[in-house]
């Protein structure tokens, strides 16, 4: 085996920022194993201190290297600097834990967090010297992706021999060890891929047949990954995570999380802290992250966070607890425990009225939010965050004065607080999502978008509040990228082409790159934009999505209904 | 009665060779306290807001140099075995690091602070590139730019090297260094290192690993 770290130098390595990266190393690191049966490659499309926060790996990896006969490893996207130095020494992309090339593995698992790594899919892909399209696919590796962003699998369709829909925890092992028997049966590509399509939740584009979303049954009593890597460059999220129950109740329309993750499937307190102890045992991670869709909701949470203050490893151990909803009870919560990490207040209003609240089914109101303000008033809080769409579904001028106002509000009550809270606003464009009830809307156009954002930026001037937004252009693509056919492959193909690469990222985003991929394929934007009919037949209808299309038919009417619109 | 809280510090020396001499300063505080934490030591906390183990390291490695003599001091609340902190640490660490010595308790002599003596050895692929290196760093004349707090500054060798020997045995290239630092108007190791690559051109890769023995304080 080749390990390409060796061809490497130092002086090659000290030219690129954070070169630990790409080295591997690390404590908790899986024991390379002699001649696996089944070589893994665990692929996450960005930047290490990414990957090395994101969960799905963290539960593969771990899952998979306890298997006798399977080793899987990592392998993360370099940074351009890295990417330069590879291309030039015309080395291949390699896994850390042994330097293996990407072609040499069997499987490649690759994970779709989000529609702006698509392009950086495929550039790992060409890196590791494996050929894009299964078309022209005629040797193994073989290679499947999966996670949220692949809900609708259309737009990577060409480039995967298979789309996983759904949990992945039990799928995974299935499809490793079918793979291994297809190993020893010697079976060609085809063979492999046909046999591949038979696997529950496992759409393979060659072989196209309707497909069921997979539901991990059993997460409720199994165990979270309890011995994670431990990064040697600092994540991005420093924490031991505990994925605390998974799904969600809350049916925001616009969420396709709220949809992908259902249904909600606790794990109980008393085993949580038990995980809890044996993951900070494992990590020494200061801090706990205590994992879900929306915390606030889990049933025995104060139960949880008194047992976790119970039952401490080391003094400087603290909580973090993302996604709370912002209520009265979350508050006293929070202040129940000197050990939960306060940082700040987020809110994801998401709307500025109370009638568009109601028409994405958003349950937050404007008094919560008040409330919540005035009695931290003085509290260690400094700072209010806000979370707020423009263009969404049924959305008027009336509620973008809305968001003005309901800003203004909260900024006059921040001031009078001691010491004064600083609100932050955070814009984005609304994007339509395959499997929601807003799977039919139409997207604004990106000047739309501007003229609204625009009419916030100057009704807030003369306020004392950061506002931060999401590039117009990049919501346009995305609802391109998740509401796209697999025409959207050849898009995504000639982007990659003009060397759009880390799209998430602003200093990497090649707007140039993309508007040439649109003439270069002649492809409509308005063609995924535009509003659909909720009669007529959508793209990802052969994926059963375990939500009959007629409830998302009912919600998308019950929200016009609100809106006093009846739809076309 | 009155239990009065107890202080020990303990010095814990380490190696951070192979991929763990490219981890950062900063990157290697984070990775070590996790280490020490797994242990569950009893180490003693800093007070305030953000309490955080008692530890203070050595002065930064320059990235890419393996070093043979790092170390740390931690504030422990209870005396331990130093061997079995020695074995479990090391199992805890990344590659490449590795604990050779726990000295406990560790008592801090009062730093004169006029500057630390560190012997080097350089590793080269090539007998000739070696002999090259040993003459621009024999050379008190020896000078080159370097960037001192945001600015270009035109720096000299002067008397940063006090021992230099040069062996070769076994296809091994060993250039053994004494360097001094820390003193007014005598650059740091690091610049001279990378100065001293840039000197090599094209040949620098010749140079192929810098390695740190020892650190004493003059």
């Amino acid at each position: 085996m080749t390990n390409i770290i060796d061809h490497l130098s130092h002086w090659e390595l000290l030219n690129i920022e954070k070169p630990a990266r790409y080295l591997g190393g690390e404590a908790n690191q899986a024991q390379s194993k002699t001649d696996p049966a089944l070589k893994v490659a665990l692929v996450f499309p960005d930047l290490y201190e990414l990957g090395m926060s994101n969960l799905a790996i963290k539960i593969f990896y771990e899952s998979l290297n306890n298997t006798e006969n399977i080793m899987a490893e990592r392998v993360f996207s370099p940074w351009i600097d890295f990417e330069a130095l590879l291309r030039k020494k015309d080395l291949p992309i390699y896994s850390l834990e042994t330097g293996r090339p990407l072609y040499e593995f069997d499987v490649i698992f690759i994970s779709f967090p989000y529609e702006m790594t698509f392009t950086n899919v495929l550039n790992i892909l060409d890196l590791g010297k494996v050929e894009l399209c299964t078309k022209n696919r005629t040797n193994w590796p073989i290679v499947i992706g999966g996670g949220p962003s692949a809900s609708n699998p259309l737009p990577m369709a060409k480039f995967m021999d298979g789309i996983f829909i759904g949990d992945g925890e039990e799928s995974i092992l299935e499809i490793c060890n079918k793979l291994i028997e297809f190993k020893k049966q010697n079976l060609s590509l085809k063979e492999v891929r046909m046999a591949l399509a038979e696997i529950e939740g496992l759409w393979v584009p060659e072989f196209p047949r309707n497909v069921r979303r997979r539901i991990f049954k059993g997460f409720a009593n199994s165990a979270p990954p309890l011995k994670p890597v431990i990064p040697n460059v600092q994540a991005i999220h420093n924490r031991a995570p505990i994925e605390i129950f998974r799904g969600c109740i809350n049916g925001c329309r616009f969420c396709n999380a709220g949809y992908y993750y259902r249904p909600k499937r606790e794990r109980s307190s008393e085993s949580l802290i038990k995980y809890a102890h044996q993951l900070l045992e494992n990590t020494g991670e200061e801090s706990l992250g205590l994992l879900s869709l929306s915390t606030s909701d889990y049933s025995e949470l104060s139960c949880l966070i008194e047992g976790l203050d119970r039952d401490k490893l080391y003094p400087e151990q603290t909580v973090s607890i993302p996604s709370m909803r912002m209520t009265d009870n979350t508050i006293k919560l929070l202040n129940s425990s000197s050990r939960i990490r306060k940082g700040g207040l987020t809110f994801a209003p998401e709307a500025g009225t109370q009638k568009l609240r109601n028409i994405i089914n958003k349950n937050i109101t404007e008094e919560d939010i008040i409330h919540v303000m005035k009695t931290t008033g003085g509290s260690e809080y400094r700072t209010v965050k806000l979370y707020l769409m423009m263009g969404l579904p049924f959305e008027t001028d009336e509620d973008i004065s809305g968001i003005v106002n309901l800003v203004e509000k909260l900024d006059n009550i921040g001031r009078t607080c001691s010491p004064k809270k600083q609100i932050t606003v955070s814009l984005s464009g609304f994007v339509p999502k395959a499997f929601t009830p807003f799977q039919w809307s139409r997207q604004n156009t990106i000047e739309e978008l501007k003229n609204k954002r625009f009419a916030v930026c100057k009704g807030l001037e003369r306020r004392r509040v950061q506002i931060s937004w999401r590039d117009e252009y990049l919501c346009l693509l995305e609802a391109v990228l998740s509401r796209g056919d697999e025409q959207v492959g050849d898009l995504v193909l000639a982007a990659f082409r003009n060397g759009c690469k880390f799209d998430g990222w602003h200093e990497c985003f090649s707007k140039s790159g993309w508007e040439k991929a649109f003439e270069d394929t002649q492809i409509q934007t308005s063609k995924y934009t535009s509003e659909l009919s909720i009669n007529s037949p959508l793209p990802w209808d052969f994926i059963d999505f375990r939500t009959p299309k007629a409830f998302y038919r009912e919600e998308y009417l019950k929200a016009a209904q609100i809106a006093g619109v009846t739809p076309e | 009665m009155t239990t009065e809280n107890i202080e020990i510090k303990v010095k814990i020396e380490y190696t951070k060779t192979s991929q763990s001499r490219y981890v950062s300063h900063l990157d290697n505080i984070d990775v070590i306290t996790k280490a020490l934490r797994r242990l569950q030591l009893p180490y003693a906390v800093s007070q305030g807001c953000h309490i955080r183990p008692k530890l203070s390291f050595a002065p930064p490695l320059p990235l890419g140099h393996a070093s043979y003599c790092e170390y740390l001091i931690i504030t422990l609340e209870k005396e331990i075995e130093p061997e079995k902190l020695k074995t479990d640490l090391t199992d805890q660490l990344p590659e490449g690091m590795t604990v050779t010595n726990v000295i406990q308790p560790w008592i801090e002599k009062k730093s004169k602070n006029i500057g630390e003596r560190l012997e080097y050895l350089l590793h080269f692929r090539d007998l000739a590139t070696a002999q090259i290196a040993k003459e621009y760093l024999s050379d008190p004349e020896s000078s080159f730019e370097g960037h001192h707090k945001g600015k270009t500054k035109k720096y000299k060798l002067g008397k940063a090297v006090s021992k230099i020997s040069l062996s070769a045995s076994e296809g091994k290239n060993l250039l053994a260094v004494e360097f001094e630092q820390g003193i007014e108007g005598i650059p740091s190791v690091s610049k001279i290192i990378t100065a001293l690559a840039e000197a090599l051109d094209k040949d620098k890769d010749s140079l192929y690993l810098i390695e740190r023995i020892s650190l004493t304080e003059l």
